[in-house]
């Protein structure tokens, strides 16, 4: 016996959704600096792919242009941007290598998150009160945002808290997306602007961390004192 | 009558042809294995030479190990071929699914690896030891991730019944489903559960003979002769089962939904055989890709196989 409910038409929606999670826990499980840029690189593909299909069931040309913008700045450019800045950035700086909280552990946590998401966005907004789109799409952009907070906090390296915080991106991104059907086509323009300059500053004062203390744990920054 | 008298050699035939074929697959994956490493690799059909050579020789059994050395290799072949009953192959139908389930199938596997600890145990050698203490570490954080996953198909796909959850994967690909979203999460655990269960490569290295790293290799290190071409051919009739089942269970492409004609029979044989080479070249690849795991690293791979499949229960719930 098969559920009929199972049998229905393939579920872009679904999908992509899962696309953005296994994406985002590529980011928990993965050490390595370049390997979460790689997750975050796929996860902003697929974020555009769920972008242009929102605007394919709105109907609206702005979201098909924030879908191409999500590609072109967040799928090319800034990997691109951290990679050359972290370049001189020794390796083992890059990995991380004890967590506050276990790799394992965390995946977990995630998953957990990830429920609590779900759960959090019924008890919030019905189904009925939702389209299709943002009932689908609003608790997986809810756990990217709890997974990449989760991640900031966790993790040591100050490498993190800039992918964290893309994460985060991407979360409100596929929020605002689905659940307004687009804001207008300047606000996404500046917002893209925005994250471009904010990822460049923070990798230099990433560089400059770096430079200066040789180290990027940030629980060795809060031992610094003036003397 | 004569119709499931047709159905029973059908299964018979299919457990006949996994078992036969299961060493051919394991030369196909070392072939592939070699080639990608540049070296030119062993013929495919070298698994069976060895299997002849190993039968051929006298067995050394140390005198301070009791009947369960002995029993251990027979009670793994005879297990393991037991489950490649239960799973449908070729046709989404398997005439003993009736007798057991996935479970069933599970248990048998479970049987096999514990009567292959204790023989470990049994014989007192340091190795053997080791081996057993690795395996059981590794094979009890397994559990909860193949459970879960399991959970997960059997909720998706209705049932634990093999033949008729094959039978509903590929009605679902007739009907147009490339994927469901539970499945998706369910396969990425079982392709990590399947790893560990075979003792590929972030898990166990099949071909080590270093002390430091070798799991089943350690536990098995006593044997010799034919006890040693049980245990062999069991490990690659249980590869075979595991990869047939990841086949059938997620990639159901080209597989009949229902035992009709001739035609859709041979399209289903096909097409069955180029999945299973093609997943077995893909975890070859990934043999050359990757290094073995430290020990205390693999539990963070299990924990991502058992985070996988719990968002895998998520989804269906949804």
């Amino acid at each position: 016996m098969v559920d009929s409910m199972i049998l229905a038409q393939p579920d872009i929606l679904m999908l992509s959704s899962a696309g953005l999670l296994i994406a985002t826990f590529a980011v928990v499980v993965r050490r390595g600096f370049v390997d979460w840029l790689s997750a975050y690189r796929y996860q902003s593909i697929v974020l555009a792919g769920a972008a242009a299909t929102i605007a394919y069931f709105a109907g609206a040309w702005e979201i098909y242009i924030a879908a191409a913008l999500t590609l072109l700045i967040k799928a090319i450019i800034i990997p691109k941007v951290l990679l050359r800045v972290t370049r001189k950035i020794k390796d083992e700086l890059k990995t991380e290598a004890n967590p506050y909280v276990s790799l394992r552990l965390s995946v977990v946590i995630a998953a957990l998150l990830v429920g609590l998401s779900y759960a959090l966005t019924r008890q919030m907004l019905p189904d009925s009160t939702l389209d299709k789109v943002a009932s689908t799409y609003l608790p997986v952009s809810m756990s990217l945002f709890l997974i990449g907070l989760f991640v900031m906090v966790n993790r040591r390296l100050a490498l993190n808290q800039v992918v964290g915080l893309l994460i985060i991106e991407n979360g409100l991104f596929l929020f605002t997306t689905a659940l307004t059907h687009g804001l207008s086509i300047l606000i996404e323009i500046g917002i893209f602007a925005d994250i471009l300059v904010g990822v460049v500053i923070s990798s230099i004062l990433l560089y400059r961390i770096s430079q200066t203390f040789d180290t990027l744990d940030v629980g060795e920054l809060e031992k610094l004192r003036d003397d | 009558m004569s119709e499931t008298l047709t159905l029973v050699a059908i299964g018979i035939f299919q457990t006949i042809a996994i078992i036969a074929f299961a060493p051919l697959l394991m030369g196909i994956m070392r072939k592939v294995k070699a080639r990608t490493q540049k070296r030119l690799g062993a013929s495919v059909l070298q698994p069976y030479y060895d299997l002849l050579k190993l039968l051929k020789k006298d067995e050394v059994v140390s005198d301070q190990s009791s009947w369960i050395f002995r029993a251990a290799p027979w009670v793994m072949l005879v297990a393991t071929a037991t489950a490649a009953l239960f799973v449908p192959i070729f046709l989404p139908f398997s005439p003993f699914g009736t007798a057991g389930d996935i479970l069933v199938m599970l248990g048998l596997f479970g049987l096999a690896r514990f009567f292959i600890m204790l023989a470990g145990l049994d014989v007192a050698s340091a190795f053997g030891g080791l081996g057993t203490s690795r395996e059981m570490m590794i094979s009890a954080l397994v559990e909860p991730a193949l459970f879960l996953t399991i959970f997960v198909v059997s909720l998706t796909l209705g049932g634990t019944n093999l033949s008729s959850i094959v039978a509903a994967s590929a009605g679902q690909f007739v009907s147009g489903v490339l994927i469901v979203p539970s499945m998706l999460f369910a396969l990425i655990a079982f392709f990590v559960v399947m790893l560990a269960e075979s003792g590929r490569i972030p898990f166990d290295n099949p071909a080590t003979h270093l002390e430091l790293t070798m799991v089943h290799e350690a536990m098995v290190l006593e044997y010799s002769g034919k006890s040693l071409a049980m245990i062999q051919w069991s490990q690659s009739i249980k590869q075979a089962i595991l990869l047939a089942l990841f086949v059938n269970l997620f990639i159901p492409a080209g597989m009949a939904s229902s035992i009709v004609g001739i035609d859709t029979a041979a399209t289903s044989v096909v097409s069955f055989i180029a999945k299973v080479l093609l997943l077995s070249m893909l975890v070859a690849f990934i043999e050359t890709r990757t290094a073995k795991w430290r020990l205390f690293r693999l539990p963070d791979l299990l924990a991502m196989a058992i985070a996988s499949s719990m968002i895998g229960v998520l989804f269906f719930y949804l």
